[in-house]
């Protein structure tokens, strides 16, 4: 490919114009969290003020992929137990997938049951913080929407090129980009500043080898989505598992016992966050005239 | 048709509990309470556009079919087969 296109699209990647920049509320609630004297109270007001922000931060901290054996009710418990930066990927999560869901059910679906995979087996592995991995597992997929958004055309390429040449959605991508959406994911996490826990793991979750200093966490990652695919939340013509590095596995340890547990436990959950889905889609149909 | 798992408001208060037999009241009350789904036992209702037991082990096989060469993922197929075809069973 001619360096100039490819330098043209890494460039447009790069500015995402289309995408929801970050929201004005997580600039303050950052610049709120670096001072040591802000307190969870008055950051959970912070969050309050935007009501259906606050909603939805809730409905998400309460989804199955949390998996919290109680309901949280406040968004003080919430930023308590997820801490910051969970919550804060769960903020801009919001504003993308508001995206996602309307455009995009099936990659909302995927990413919601990677997220569940992510926790069930960050929980197995006794990871100490399984939320924020849950959460990477959430946004790991967010590269795609921004190839969507930012160059529908060759976003349009990208899928002909998957049903026409029966090939995976990330060798398309890199054939008619020069690039992927796990590189394109990992600059915009870096771009709002999330932390260096999630950004590996966007990037690197299709090859895990590339992670320095977050391995674990990005083993989980690609093994969850390669499991959540296997069960068949996939997304367009794009329908393969994708191979699974050798090294990430014998990171992770699991034996075929956990394996067969594993799938039983997402199974479970994954019933919760298809009602989820379902919700949020009834939410957003047109009120029905039942006259 | 019995629930298998509680009906819960968004607000998280239970409606009815795991093991309830789903009667047309029932359905009905729970529809004014504006419950979009529920999760009851067994599979009991063939969806429109739900595809066979064959068709769905059909489709993990093809799901699978650039992996052949990883041992790992053909355990992980294995299983999802053997539980597709578990959960027709019940």
């Amino acid at each position: 490919m001619e360096t100039d296109k490819k330098a043209h699209f890494r460039k447009t990647l790069r500015e995402v114009k289309t995408l929801p920049t970050l929201p004005g509320i997580v600039v303050k609630l950052t610049r709120m969290a670096e001072d040591p004297d802000t307190t969870t109270e008055q950051m959970g007001k912070v969050i309050s003020k935007d009501h259906i922000l606050a909603a939805k931060l809730l409905r998400l901290v309460n989804s199955a992929f949390y998996g919290f054996p109680q309901r949280i009710s406040s968004l003080n418990n919430a930023i308590i137990l997820l801490g910051f930066n969970v919550i804060k990927s769960l903020i801009i999560s919001a504003s993308i997938f508001e995206i996602m869901e309307e455009k995009d059910i099936e990659l909302w679906e995927h990413s919601l049951g990677c997220a569940v995979v992510c926790s069930v087996v960050a929980k197995r592995l006794g990871i100490s913080d399984p939320e924020e991995i849950s959460t990477a597992g959430l946004i790991h997929d967010i590269g795609k929407v921004a190839i969507k958004m930012e160059l529908p055309e060759e976003y349009e390429q990208i899928n002909r090129m998957v049903q026409e040449q029966q090939v995976p959605m990330l060798d398309a991508e890199r054939e008619i980009l020069g690039l992927d959406h796990a590189e394109v994911g990992g600059w915009l996490a870096k771009r709002w500043n999330l932390p260096n826990k999630l950004v590996e793991p966007i990037t690197c979750h299709h090859d895990p080898r590339l992670a320095k200093d977050e391995q674990l966490s990005s083993a989980v990652v690609h093994f969850a989505n390669i499991v959540i695919r296997g069960m068949g939340y996939t997304h367009g013509d794009d329908i393969w598992v994708p191979p699974l590095s050798q090294r990430a596995y014998r990171l992770l340890g699991l034996t075929a016992v956990d394996i067969d547990e594993i799938l039983g436990e997402i199974e479970d959950k994954l019933w919760d966050v298809k009602g989820f889905s379902l919700e949020i889609q009834a939410e957003q149909a047109p009120p029905q005239d039942n006259n | 048709m019995v629930l298998a798992k509680d009906v819960e408001t968004p607000e998280g208060r239970v409606l009815c509990g795991k093991g309830t037999i789903l009667t047309g009241s029932l359905i009905d009350r729970l529809k004014k309470m504006e419950i979009t789904h529920l999760t009851v036992e067994g599979h009991p209702v063939t969806e429109e556009g739900e595809k066979t037991l064959a068709e769905e082990l059909h489709d993990i096989d093809q799901r699978f079919s650039r992996v052949k060469h990883i041992p790992p993922l053909m355990h992980l197929k294995k299983r999802i087969q053997e539980r597709a075809i578990a959960a027709r069973k019940e």
